[in-house]
């Protein structure tokens, strides 16, 4: 089969057609800063539009992915509604100071002006990489789901106690986190990518049972809603989610997005591996990408994971094809690739090579 | 540089068990280094710290697998090269994972000349909010203690005696190969016990060779 482009690749993948190989993204964004003007900080990239486009736009011209998903960190919006946002040089920004002691303090959070701070970063940002990316590879936003938001904002084991003992309260300030998040899928609508990725972390079984996770995100007037909003200001809905043990039935089978990135954790007993989540029908209507450890990308040489890759990509190819499915799936980092000084550029190439030559799907 | 976790959910007594622990370990003549979690909520107390010489540093809120991780470790060849504590106590949020911290802490030898060793994961469980937590966070409290080495029920002090039952009969069905024992973090019984587990004790390291054979038979390859 001749070669196809990046975008035919991944609509081939999305539809079941033909596909010449599995798609790869190594979930590469904040490492990429090092590719700018000879390497800029966590921090400027951070706080800049340009420079936040000019990474994704590198990082294509060095790695040549199949997509360019702008995620930027998981403090955004908190740091927008109030919360004190720690911005070392290098490191991943992170909530230090988080904004409820009472709950009461839950009704306080307001809807912020998503034309200022880093939301209007982040939307100019995604923009930018669009404008220069979009005819190329599928390019789409990152947006926290409003139950993330509310965590990290609020502090997560604050927000997980409340959500028994002060149900309501969190309630109010989710209906404010939903609100927040729908005027920011009107803003990547009109960044012009193709999709919208959302962060929905906490649908993980670790944490939250069925019942919990659908009356604090998964019901319809929460993600419900947003998922549908997504499409309707013309982007395609993909989710990902990092967690050790991802509400797939709920986040695959009743959201129904086009795309759903996940991790797989070895040593978790019960955590899906790339084999079980085809084989029980969770790629049958939904391209899913992982599902490679991201610290592989600081600690590995380039032998070993070009080695993970390799037999990533075979054991991707046969579970498939006993399933009847062609090249429904992403070689993919089951989570951002560190967005470390340590980071070694050259295992992103590795993956990325790797799946070229080894993705190849026989027809 | 051995790394102790102090787990516990939020309420659990966990501030004031590290704090009295750091004292007394210090007291042993150790050079101690605090690494705290959500800051914001834990409080802890920069008089403290300063006037007893510690360092502390923190981790924050994300994503162990990526974003924590790169910190975590990034802290911990930090403090080693700045301050090189012989013990430093990690106390992580209620909604960390111990495995994924004792990982992360590993990766910190590829940035500076160390070697990590693990004291016993501790997880405190508080014996007076015993039926809250399994009601409201069961599930992240149970994650908390299958992953301990050894679980110090807390607060016995005011605790009902049926009610630190409950907590004991808890813990031994979810991980029965922890070891129990008692603590209140506010009159100090338990805390000579808990740094001597630090001090004496190692609990294994995260098992990447378990990993890469599960990967290996999965993947099928080398």
């Amino acid at each position: 089969m001749a070669e196809m482009s990046h975008i035919e690749r991944v609509m081939a993948g999305l539809t079941n057609a033909k596909g010449d190989r599995l798609s790869t993204y190594p979930i590469a964004c904040g490492v990429n800063r090092k590719l700018v003007n000879g390497g800029v900080s966590y921090r400027d990239w951070a706080h800049d539009p340009k420079l936040y486009a000019q990474a994704f736009i590198e990082g294509q011209k060095a790695f040549d992915f199949d997509f360019a998903i702008g995620l930027m960190d998981l403090s955004v919006m908190a740091g927008d509604l109030g919360a004190g946002v720690r911005f070392d040089k290098e490191n991943t920004p992170f909530v230090e100071k988080t904004l409820v002691n009472s709950p009461e303090d839950y009704e306080k959070f307001k809807v912020p002006d998503i034309k200022k701070g880093r939301s209007h970063v982040i939307l100019e940002g995604t923009k930018q990489f669009c404008d220069v990316l979009k005819t190329q590879v599928i390019t789409a936003g990152f947006l926290e789901g409003p139950l993330l938001a509310l965590s990290q904002s609020a502090g997560a084991e604050r927000l997980f106690m409340d959500m028994f003992t002060n149900p309501s309260a969190v309630h109010k300030a989710l209906k404010t986190m939903t609100e927040y998040d729908v005027e920011m899928v009107k803003g990547f609508g009109k960044t012009g990518c193709a999709g919208l990725c959302w962060d929905y972390l906490w649908g993980n079984y670790s944490c939250l049972g069925d019942k919990e996770y659908n009356e604090f995100e998964g019901c319809k007037k929460y993600a419900g809603d947003l998922n549908e909003l997504t499409g309707k200001e013309g982007m395609a809905l993909a989710i990902h989610n990092c967690a050790d043990l991802p509400h797939l039935d709920t986040q695959i089978t009743a959201f129904k997005p086009a795309i759903y990135s996940m991790a797989y954790y070895p040593l978790i007993p019960g955590s899906p591996s790339a084999t079980e989540t085809i084989e029980k029908g969770y790629c049958d209507n939904c391209l899913v990408g992982g599902q490679i450890d991201p610290q592989l990308f600081i600690r590995a040489s380039v032998e070993k994971i070009t080695q993970v890759t390799k037999d990533l990509c075979q054991e991707v190819k046969t579970a498939l094809c006993k399933r009847g499915l062609g090249s429904r799936y992403i070689i993919a980092s089951g989570c951002e690739v560190p967005p470390d000084l340590h980071t070694k550029m050259e295992n992103i190439k590795a993956v990325v090579d790797t799946t070229k030559q080894y993705g190849i799907v026989d027809w | 540089m051995k790394v102790s976790q102090i787990a516990g959910f939020l309420g659990s007594g966990k501030t004031t068990a590290v704090m009295k622990i750091v004292d007394e370990l210090m007291k042993r003549g150790h050079r101690m280094a605090i690494v705290v979690n959500d800051v914001g909520e834990i409080n802890v107390d920069a008089k403290f710290i300063e006037s007893h010489g510690l360092k502390a540093k923190e981790i924050a809120g994300g994503c162990i697998c990526c974003q924590i991780a790169g910190t975590f470790s990034e802290t911990l060849a930090k403090l080693h090269d700045s301050y090189n504590p012989e013990i430093v106590i990690v106390e992580p949020s209620g909604v960390a994972i111990p495995w994924g911290l004792k990982r992360a802490a590993e990766y910190s030898e590829a940035k500076t000349d160390m070697v990590i060793e693990h004291a016993p994961v501790i997880t405190l469980v508080d014996a007076t909010r015993v039926d809250l937590l399994v009601k409201a966070v069961k599930r992240l409290v149970e994650t908390q203690i299958r992953e301990a080495d050894v679980c110090f029920v807390n607060k016995v002090d005011t605790a009902p005696p049926a009610d630190i039952a409950k907590t004991e009969q808890m813990i031994r069905e979810i991980n029965p190969r922890a070891e129990i024992s008692h603590m209140s973090s506010e009159t100090g019984l338990g805390i000579k016990y808990a740094c001597d587990l630090i001090e004496n004790r190692i609990s294994p390291r995260y098992d990447e060779a378990v990993e890469e054979e599960l990967l290996r038979k999965q993947y099928g390859g080398k």
